[in-house]
């Protein structure tokens, strides 16, 4: 097991942005008969979820999160350090999203700005990064972002993801912080290849670029081999985490699971134990969306913040890979939380002279 | 747990009236055992006895006596 900690940095703020566009599951599914859609919804507890449209990236959503936080926080673009995109849906093979986005949100060329090509446990691996990067180097300030739009390569035909995913971008503002006044974070971090085909699009990369088969272009997922898996490796993953930081599971204020599916995520809470009322839950107004549930479920799951005194949130993030991995971070009371609409909360350009 | 305890187990997980099945009902006669009902059999396997199925041992099930077959070589029935 890979655990590791860092300290001597804080979060100063988190922003979500989700499409504008709202899809209904029970009003707007067509692809299969209502009663199915019913049964599917009651399980997998998705009502809703939010679509981007053909022309709206991760990268889009992300680089809206990341203005609002910029503009909330006063930061100086010139002040970011880094930028790291976490994102398995990338604007283009090359280059980097992150470069992109370097240059859209005005970073300076002294910025360090690269993707890391993770998905649903990418939260937990980019607040590691981040926290190391502020920790081993002179970089004050790190901006994580954090996107995915599955619904765009998803087949909305393919029962086993028709009905599950959303779209969502984010972005989390970290700075370094005086070594004494934060506590530290705790990350434990896993891999298991063997299940690589178990959530994949076989099509699109190097290994099979051109394929005639439109289908193998879209994500193709083993639920029941994922729900395996999940059920298999989650558990000890909360106890080796909370262990290594010599706590326990009431010293947490909230376990933020990676919203998956709801069926899962109640069985994983009674096998790991784990209270209903401080895990919140945002898959149904929001689906699945990848990674970026995990900080979609910070700013939208109704956290009851003290005035006095930090948030200590147990992170939990499993998936695509098979790759997963947990942070056990501090949410200080006064970090920013926000969350967005996209494209009507984001201001338009100011037309040119 | 006695086979009769375990085929009421198995009934109630699917929703079905109790005594409604035998080790010999096959799956098709059992409308929840579909495709979603794979995941709640391997959630109540695992919640219930502490036993987690791999996917391909869980779609190979054609009837009841399968899921009593796994309990037993698990040391779970009576």
């Amino acid at each position: 097991m890979a655990i590791a900690h860092t300290a001597a940095h804080r979060i100063r703020g988190i922003t979500t942005c989700v499409p504008s566009r709202v899809f209904d599951n029970a009003r707007d599914a067509t692809a299969f008969p209502p009663k199915e859609v019913d049964a599917v919804v009651k399980m997998v507890g998705v009502r809703q979820r939010r679509l981007a449209d053909d022309t709206t990236c991760s990268s889009d959503l992300c680089r809206a999160a990341a203005q609002d936080l910029l503009h909330a926080l006063g930061w100086e673009p010139a002040t970011v350090g880094a930028l790291i995109m976490v994102t398995q849906s990338p604007d283009y093979f090359q280059p980097s999203t992150a470069c992109v986005l370097q240059e859209s949100l005005g970073l300076p060329d002294t910025c360090a700005a690269f993707d890391v090509g993770l998905g649903c446990s990418g939260y937990t691996y980019g607040l590691w990064l981040a926290g190391m990067m502020l920790r081993n180097s002179d970089i004050q300030r790190v901006l994580l972002l954090h996107g995915e739009t599955p619904t765009r390569f998803c087949d909305p035909t393919d029962r086993s993801v028709g009905l599950l995913f959303g779209d969502a971008g984010s972005a989390t503002a970290l700075e370094a912080a005086a070594p004494a006044s934060e506590a530290k974070w705790w990350f434990s971090l896993h891999t298991d290849g063997k299940g690589a085909r178990d959530l994949i699009i076989e099509a699109g990369g190097f290994r099979d670029r051109f394929a005639p088969d439109h289908r193998r272009h879209f994500l193709s997922m083993n639920g029941a081999n994922i729900m395996n898996f999940t059920l298999k490796r989650v558990p000890p993953l909360v106890e080796e985490t909370l262990a290594a930081a010599g706590t326990r599971p009431e010293a947490v204020d909230y376990f933020i699971l990676h919203q998956s599916n709801q069926f899962i995520m109640r069985h994983l809470a009674k096998k790991c134990g784990l209270p209903l009322d401080r895990l919140p839950i945002t898959l149904g107004d929001f689906g699945n969306t990848g990674g970026p549930s995990v900080p979609l479920t910070v700013t939208r799951g109704g956290l009851t913040r003290p005035t006095d005194r930090a948030l200590r949130l147990l992170m939990i993030a499993y998936g695509v890979g098979l790759s997963w991995g947990s942070a056990l971070v501090d949410l200080p009371p006064d970090a920013r939380l926000n969350h967005l609409i996209y494209p009507a909360d984001v201001p338009s350009p100011a037309p040119s002279a | 747990m006695s086979e009769q305890e375990a085929l009421g187990w198995l009934a109630k997980l699917f929703n079905q009236p109790p005594e409604s099945i035998t080790a010999q009902t096959p799956r098709e006669d059992i409308p929840e055992w579909d495709s979603l009902g794979i995941l709640t059999l391997m959630a109540g396997l695992d919640e219930r006895f502490g036993i987690l199925l791999a996917d391909d041992t869980l779609k190979a099930m054609t009837r009841v006596d399968d899921v009593l077959q796994v309990l037993r070589s698990n040391g779970k029935l009576s």
